[in-house]
């Protein structure tokens, strides 16, 4: 197919402005699925995303489409990811594509990750398209969303198109924009291959899926792949696009979308941003690579079963075939015995990564209390970075610790501004900007990121009634006074507990702690005693009774089945429990300092 | 067709009969019972033998003793003691009805005179357990039982002038209003009566009962209770009865033997709607509705409901946990996989090991769940 047929494109949006509703609709409108046997949000394939309504991995799919002018055009569709944890992500699908429809909701008008995905876009050098969706809305105001478009974008509001993703309204018209307004890709089939990889994925039967943005030259089995980056080679097995499903061709050629297998056996040997090149022709210039994935949020991962370590550890190297952005390194703790300290992007990512492990894996699991990275400025003047509160060093060794801070961009309705002001007051916020948009506000402030990773987002929903979006981005460490706050039970403290907090907060938190502790930890054959403590000052101490008895009815009848059911049922609450000591702890316990 | 698993073993069976009719539905019971009505009876009954008879027809039937029977409800006083005999009749027809077996009723005292004590008798029962639950008239209103304390004492002397010489009274502790000091002159009253045999139950809100349907108030606090029964250990011991079984005390010679079979977990039969029963490594269960009961016998069929194929692993929980109800304990060999945790319960003394058995203490009791969960 001639490059000019051929037009590679995303889509990006707030999330829940109608990103994947939109993707289906084209699905169903170009053929590339029967519309009979359409699941809702095909492109959202990962049960967890499902269920969540987020699209975590993207997807790429191949449209067929005979546009107004009679001609057979291929578009590309690559999907994006549409959470802020997963930013990054969004940026490698955008860079394998030429064009991009901005999706704004009618009735939300622009939001926080509007805007943080409309630079990635213009980043990207992209053509971009601006969708008006949900105009069946009753509430929708598409005049007021224009405005918004034209004031906070830049873009030409007339040139918006107006569309109802869920009722199919104005979506023909999207298929003729892309064809007419995103440029078809430029590249030289001819040339030696240049592929860019924008994602992979691992299956346990052909190895490495992984998938490539054809620049230059073209792709077929058989050929010798080089992989620039590490100088290895590959012989392609099997070239395709997908359709969605996975569907083998000929070739590849520049311009083009598909994914190749090669053999590869681990993600981390065919990084994203890897430029795939011809063994006996190489191209001269390999594509600068992309950004790594940073980990922001970290956290301990412990089996509940200690013999289940070598399974967690399986199970990680697993995901990680397939999560390029995880990190994960062994630690020991003494409470929790041996694991793991994972990185993740945020904590959503975190909690996917949790929930697949115990889904996926049937692993049970104890999760610390997520932290930041920290730098310790030691007194002997060398830096080290700290991602395990009880990694800190003692008090005296200290010169002063740094923490990482966040720009970030809050947009909400003018209505909600005293009580954003408070949360980011509360929260440590700094103001930096403010900017009035009609009804609407757009505040920047900054963040230390231990603030905001936790329970902030949730927050700010629950006091914009909905109404306010929240996107933000790492600027710098700055000097902040930090203490390391301990948790003991029954006089032993317990690392995995240990939390690291601004000394301005300590007191509050650690009573805090202290009491969700003791609303979770079930009483046990003796006192649990809970103390919070800084260094050897106890600050909060709350006490969990002793079960005095427990002593259930007759077994009446010879009913000993009922009896047995009824214990085995209290006994699968206890899988949940880790010993610490001789107390049980709940899984839960670890949870609540995570929430609190 | 008849029951298709047999005993594991020649030594003597139990048999659970269970009769499925009550006057009235006590406000704690969530047990199988429905109202009481002479034609229902009736066509139960019926059913009832021929169940008896199906389950008689297997081939070990005739050979294997049976060492213990018990008539539990539901009210089994409501038997006359014509109906009564007939059923024993039938059992020793078809089985090998061990001539010293220990026969018990269960009594309400409203139903029990010294005429049909003196019947049952005759026709072969040798111990009643008579459902006290209380001294207090207040609280047996509440609780919704049709007697009172005064007719509790009648039906006990009623009992003993029949010259049954083995009673044993159940009584419950931890309900409504009830201090320590009400539940100690209960007790004191009850042990001075000298009754053979005493089984005392903490109330719990069951699903199915009217109490854990509609919720109840003014139950005792944990403190109460587990001060009640510290009580009725402390009262029941100095008169000179052996805590033998968590809930359960008897004086010398008069542990409950059918009650033992299942702590032994030792096999038994069952007989009734809802009734369960054990044979070989298979725990089963008849259909819980009268009325589908009795059809099913009707129609020729065993109303067998569920059933329940124990692996070993379970069957050696369930000996220790059921084991460990009694004073008598376990041999410690059992406890071989879980010895960290009889560390730990014997230095909170809650276990004791003596030689090469291992008991609970009556602390140990009161906590026995939280230990019997680690030894599923």
């Amino acid at each position: 197919m001639a490059l000019s047929r051929i037009r590679n494109f995303s889509i990006v949006a707030h999330i829940d402005h109608g990103k994947s509703t939109l993707a289906d609709r084209l699905l169903a409108l170009t053929g590339a699925m029967d519309p009979k046997k359409a699941v809702d949000q095909v492109l959202d394939s990962m049960d967890l995303e499902r269920e969540r309504g987020i699209t975590i991995k993207q997807h790429t799919v191949r449209l067929p489409y005979r546009a107004q002018d009679g001609q057979e055009y291929t578009l590309n569709l690559i999907d994006t990811p549409g959470h802020v944890d997963f930013s990054y992500e969004v940026s490698r699908s955008l860079a394998a594509c030429e064009g991009a429809l901005l999706i704004v909701d009618a009735a939300q008008g622009v939001e926080a990750q509007t805007l943080a995905n409309f630079y990635l876009a213009l980043e990207a050098n992209l053509a971009i398209i601006p969708v008006i969706n949900k105009i069946d809305l009753p509430q929708a105001d598409v005049e007021g969303t224009r405005r918004q478009i034209a004031e906070v974008l830049g873009l030409d509001p007339g040139e918006a198109l107006l569309i109802s993703a869920k009722l199919g309204t104005g979506v023909p018209e999207v298929l003729e924009a892309i064809v007419h307004r995103i440029p078809p890709p430029p590249g030289d089939p001819a040339g030696p291959l240049k592929a860019l990889v924008f994602d992979s994925f691992y299956d346990p039967y052909q190895g490495v899926v992984v998938y490539v943005r054809i620049f230059e030259g073209r792709v077929r089995a058989g050929m010798p792949a080089l992989l620039m980056s590490n100088g290895r080679v590959y012989e392609v097995q099997q070239v395709g696009v997908f359709t969605p499903e996975m569907k083998p061709v000929e070739e590849l050629a520049a311009g083009q979308v598909g994914y190749l297998t090669a053999g590869i056996k681990r993600v981390a040997d065919a990084k994203v941003g890897e430029t795939i090149s011809d063994a006996n022709r190489p191209t001269a210039r390999a594509f600068p690579g992309y950004r790594d994935a940073k980990p922001m949020v970290f956290a301990g991962l412990y089996p509940v079963e200690d013999t289940a370590y070598q399974s967690l550890r399986d199970a990680l190297d697993k995901l990680r075939l397939n999560d390029s952005a995880l990190t994960f390194e062994p630690e020991t703790s003494l409470a929790l015995g041996y694991g793991f300290r994972c990185g993740f992007l945020g904590l959503l990512h975190m909690e996917i990564v949790q929930e697949r492990l115990e889904r996926e894996f049937g692993l049970a699991l104890i999760v610390t209390s997520p932290s930041v990275r920290y730098r310790v400025i030691t007194t002997a003047g060398e830096t080290v970075e700290i991602e395990n509160p009880s990694k800190l060093p003692p008090t005296g060794q200290i010169d002063h610790i740094e923490e990482p801070f966040v720009r970030s961009s809050v947009f909400a309705p003018t209505e909600f501004m005293n009580p954003i002001y408070r949360l980011a007051q509360d929260k440590r916020g700094e103001h930096r900007s403010l900017e009035y948009l009609g009804k609407r506000v757009h505040i920047t402030f900054d963040f230390p990121l231990s603030e905001i990773i936790v329970d902030f987002y949730d927050r700010l929903k629950s006091i914009s009634k909905g109404y306010a979006s929240f996107d933000y981005d790492f600027l710098e460490f700055r000097p902040s006074d930090m203490v390391k706050l301990d948790i003991l039970l029954n006089g032993d403290p317990v690392d995995a507990l240990s939390v690291i907090v601004h000394r301005d907060k300590a007191y509050e938190k650690g009573k805090t702690l202290a009491e969700k502790l003791r609303a979770v930890i079930p009483r046990q054959m003796f006192e649990v005693a809970i103390q919070a403590a800084i260094g050897s000052r106890v600050i909060a101490r709350e006490t969990v009774k002793a079960i005095r008895k427990n002593v259930t009815a007759k077994c009446y009848g010879g009913d000993i089945t009922r009896k047995r059911k009824l214990l085995e049922k209290q006994k699968e609450g206890k899988k949940r429990m880790k010993q610490l000591g001789k107390v049980e702890v709940p899984q839960e316990a670890f949870l609540s300092v995570l929430k609190s | 067709m008849t029951l298709a698993w047999s005993p594991s073993r020649r030594a003597p069976l139990g048999v659970y009969l269970h009769i499925p009719f009550c006057r009235q539905r006590c406000a704690y019971c969530s047990f199988n019972t429905g109202p009481y009505r002479p034609a229902a009876m009736d066509r139960f009954l019926s059913a009832l033998l021929e169940e008896i008879d199906l389950v008689g027809e297997a081939v070990w039937a005739g050979d294997v003793a049976i060492g213990t029977v018990f008539f539990g409800g539901g009210t089994p006083s409501l038997l006359d003691p014509i109906e009564l005999e007939t059923i024993l009749d039938r059992l020793r027809k078809r089985f090998a009805l061990d001539p010293g077996a220990e026969v018990t009723v269960e009594c309400n005292p409203e139903s029990l005179t010294r005429a049909k004590a003196e019947g049952y008798r005759l026709a072969g029962v040798n111990r009643l357990s008579l459902g006290v639950q209380s001294l207090d008239d207040d609280l047996l209103g509440r609780l919704g039982r049709l007697h009172s304390s005064g007719d509790a004492r009648k039906a006990f002397e009623a009992a003993r002038s029949a010259g049954v010489d083995n009673v044993s009274l159940d009584l419950m502790y931890g309900l409504p209003g009830q201090d320590v000091a009400r539940w100690e002159s209960t007790v004191r009253e009850v042990l001075a009566w000298r009754p053979e045999h005493l089984s005392a139950y903490a109330l719990t809100l069951d699903e199915g009962s009217r109490w854990a349907g509609e919720g109840v108030a003014g139950l005792p606090d944990e403190e109460t209770v587990t001060a009640q029964y510290w009580a009725l250990a402390r009262l029941a011991r100095e008169a000179g009865y052996e805590h033998y079984e968590i809930s359960n005390y008897a004086r010398r010679g008069f542990t409950s033997r059918h009650n033992q079979v299942y702590w032994r977990a030792e096999e038994y039969l069952a007989f009734g709607p809802g009734a369960c029963g054990f044979l070989g490594d298979v725990r089963y269960g008849n259909v819980k509705p009268v009325e589908r009961y009795c059809t099913m016998l009707e129609a020729g069929r065993l109303p067998l409901g569920t059933h329940e194929v124990l692996t070993p692993a379970q069957r050696k929980a369930e000996k220790v946990i059921l084991g460990l109800r009694l004073s008598d304990g376990v041999p410690l060999a059992w406890l071989e996989d879980a010895r960290s945790l009889v560390e730990t319960w014997a230095s909170l003394g809650l276990l004791q090991v003596a030689g090469d058995r291992c008991r609970l203490t009556e602390a140990g009791f009161l906590l026995s769940d939280s230990l019997f969960v680690h030894l599923l």
